[in-house]
This record gives C-alpha cells, structure tokens and sequence, in this order.
C-alpha cells in the first residue's frame, strides 16, 4: 500500500495548527494540471482551418464534453462547460497519471474525490435553490406516486440525494484503489513466483493495466456525466 | 462541524497514527487531509481559470471559426454554381439561337443558290437553244445551197455523159428540168 502513501517534500508549511505542507500528492495534482495546460497550450496555439493532430484533439474533446453535457443536463447548463471540462480533464489526466510506474494516484484518496464531490453537491444544491427557491424541495417528491407511498419514497429520495457525494466520491476512489492494488498484487506475484511462474500473473497484469486505462477514462466519464446529471436536476425540474 | 473534524484530525495527527499507512489504507489517514484538500483546491482553481478563460474559449473560437468559413465556402459555392448555371443557359441560349441563324442562313443560302442555278441554267438553255436554231438555221441555208449547186453539178454532168455516150447536144433546158425532177425525189428519201 505504500503506493498510495502521502509524504512531505520540501518544507513544512503550517497554518495555525493545520499542516499544509507540499506532499507528493500536491506534486501529481500540478503535474497533472500542467500536462493539461501543456497540452492545451499548445493544441490550441496553431489556430488551423484544418487541424493539425494536438488540435483535433482538443476539439474532439471539446466537442465530447460539449455533447455530454448537452445530451443530460440540456443548453441551460452551457455556462457551467467550463467548470466540466476541467473537472473531467483533472480526474481524467489524474487518473492517466497514476498509471505511470512510481507514480501516485491524487484521484485513489478518498478525500480528494470527497472534496470535489461535496463541492458538486453543494454547488448543485445552491444553483437548483437559486434557480427555482423552495419549489427546488419537488426534487424529493415524484410526480405520479400513491400518496399512501408518499412519505416513503420522500425519505428515499432525500436518502439519495444526500448520499449523492458519498457515492460519487468512493465510486472513484474505490475503482482507482482497487485496481492499482490489483496491479500491486499481480505485480508481487510475478515477483514471488520468479522466472518460472512469474509469466502467467505477468500477462495478467498487463491485460489488467490495459483494463486499468479503460477504468481510469471510463470512472472521469462517469465522474463529470454524474455531475452533469446533477447539474439537470438543479437546472430542469423534471418532477 | 469543522471544528470538530479539526479537532479529531489534530487528535489524530498528535496522537499515535490510528488509521496510519502501516495500519492498512494511507487514505485514511488524516494527517496530510488539509494539505491535500488545501493543494487540490488551489491546483483546480487556478486549472479551472486558465481553462475557463484562455482555453475554451480559444477552442470554441476556433471551431466557430471553422464552422463559420464552412458556411461561407458553401455560401459561396452555391452562388458560384447558381451563377455558373445562369451562365449555362445564356450559353445555351446563345448556341440555340446561333443554331437557328446558321439553320436560317443554310436555308437562304440554299435557296439563293437554286435561283441562281435556275437562272443560270434558262440563261444555258437559250444559249442553247439560240444556237440550235442558228445552226438548224445554217444548215437549211446550207442544204438549200448544196441542192442547188448539186442541181447544177447534175445538169453539166449529164448533159456531159449524155454528149459522151450519144455525141448529141442536149437541150440545157429539159436537162434541167429532169435532173430537178429526179433530185426532188431523191434528195428528200436522202434527208429525210
């Protein structure tokens, strides 16, 4: 587990009693924003007609999350894009990091996704009060229920929308978790097992980092149209 | 409520690791927890603006661009081709109506030239004809001539056979008078 260890590089820095000082986890989180920054620094410095390969795919990505985000939350969540291209474009280059060798993971700590997520939920919540005040409290009735079901369905829904964080922050943290120790313990295998036997959980953990990739792109997607969906409920009251 | 979690965290920290790496999971641990959330909140933010602010809108200019000088190409490619097929049909017109100039002048020119071959031809045949009728005309002349001066070539002959044969001068007048009989009888089985 030692992969996932958080340890202090460079001073430390303390604020009052709380210590804030630059870890390896802060070192990956600007590593991560910087290749995003890099790359798209310089896919969108030729401003081409016909894009060259850096510029078609910021624009396909572009457009991806443009889709996305048209497709579940509709055009009223347009001036949010921004803030859903970042969040998807972090975890995903986050999660691409920490399948570097000796790398770590900034998405595999659950406080990390915690944050992101609460601040989703909150953000969500503020914009659906904002948008349409107290009718925003419908979310938790469903039109077309037996009013004898009522209160029930009410308490679930109100169970749901508030373990909305939780589940959006362990779903990411738990899948990048368990698939690096996975990869931790096939990669301990082959070591144990040596020459002879180390071939078969060697080809395993290849077929696993290559599931890893998958996982780590498909958790981002699944981490912003989660948001996204969110972000509908606030903006369209459907119920 | 943070209060508390500072608090439990601060008790956490200070006291032995209770939830430490050694224990099992690091992320548990809540040592590093405000450094993180502190790291990862400034690391977004600032991702968060420059995206915002420098990048989207650079792509989205782009792609509007794009979009925009694709409308306009095909703009201009439908008034190019409305323009060309306006073109298409003067030129048509143009070759349809030279066609029924060149159709007209062939048929003018035909015509003229028929006249003109008629004309030609009449003018031939008078030709023709006036010189049929002065040759028929020459030849009747001729043939009154030969008659004649045969006529006459028939007295002195036989009045000369006659003369040879009998030795008798004959009378130049009967002589005449028979050889013209004979000669009329003859001439026109001969001519005719």
């Amino acid at each position: 587990m030692t992969q996932f260890k958080v340890y202090k590089i460079g001073p430390e820095i303390k604020f009052g009693n709380i210590d804030l000082s630059f870890t390896n986890s802060s070192l990956f989180m600007i590593i991560s924003a910087a290749i995003i920054c890099l790359f798209l620094y310089f896919s969108t410095k030729e401003r081409k007609i016909i894009p060259g390969k850096l510029q078609l795919i910021s624009e396909m990505l572009f457009n991806f999350i443009a889709k996305m985000i048209s497709d579940t939350a509709g055009s009223k969540a347009k001036p949010y894009f921004p803030f859903i291209f970042s969040l998807f474009v972090f975890v995903l280059i986050c999660n691409m990091v920490g399948m570097l060798p000796y790398s770590f993971t900034v998405t595999s700590h659950i406080i990390v996704t915690l944050i992101m997520a609460l601040f989703i939920f909150f953000a969500v919540t503020v914009i659906g009060f904002l948008k349409h005040g107290f009718k925003y409290l419908s979310i938790f009735v469903p039109s077309g229920v037996p009013v004898v079901l009522l209160p029930l369905i009410t308490v679930i829904e109100i169970i749901s929308y508030l373990s909305r964080p939780v589940s959006l922050s362990v779903r990411l943290f738990a899948n990048m978790m368990a698939g690096h120790t996975m990869l931790k313990v096939f990669g301990g295998f082959v070591i144990s097992l040596g020459l002879l036997g180390g071939w078969l959980p060697l080809s395993f953990s290849v077929a696993l980092t290559g599931l890893e990739i998958l996982v780590a792109f498909l958790q981002a997607y699944v981490f912003a149209i989660l948001t996204c969906i969110y972000l509908n409920d606030a903006l369209n009251l459907h119920h | 409520m943070k209060f508390i979690i500072f608090t439990l965290s601060a008790y956490l920290v200070d006291e032995t690791y209770l939830l430490a790496a050694e224990a099992g999971m690091p992320q548990l641990d809540p040592k590093y927890w405000f450094s993180q959330g502190f790291w990862l909140i400034i690391t977004f933010v600032m991702l968060y603006i420059l995206v915002a602010k420098l990048f989207i809108p650079k792509i989205k200019n782009n792609i509007d661009d794009r979009e925009r000088k694709i409308k306009d190409d095909l703009e201009k490619a439908k008034s190019y081709k409305e323009n060309s097929e306006i073109k298409n049909k003067e030129y048509e017109q143009v070759i349809e109506k030279s066609k029924k100039e060149i159709s007209k002048m062939i048929y003018d020119t035909r015509k003229k030239l028929e006249k003109d071959i008629q004309n030609k031809k009449q003018v031939i045949e008078k030709q023709i004809n006036d010189e049929i009728k002065k040759t028929e005309n020459e030849i009747k002349i001729l043939k009154q001539n030969s008659l004649s001066s045969i006529e006459k070539i028939s007295e002195e002959l036989t009045s000369k056979i006659v003369h040879e044969i009998t030795g008798e001068q004959l009378n130049q007048s009967s002589v005449k008078a028979m050889v013209s009989e004979v000669t009329k009888k003859n001439f026109n089985k001969i001519i005719s």
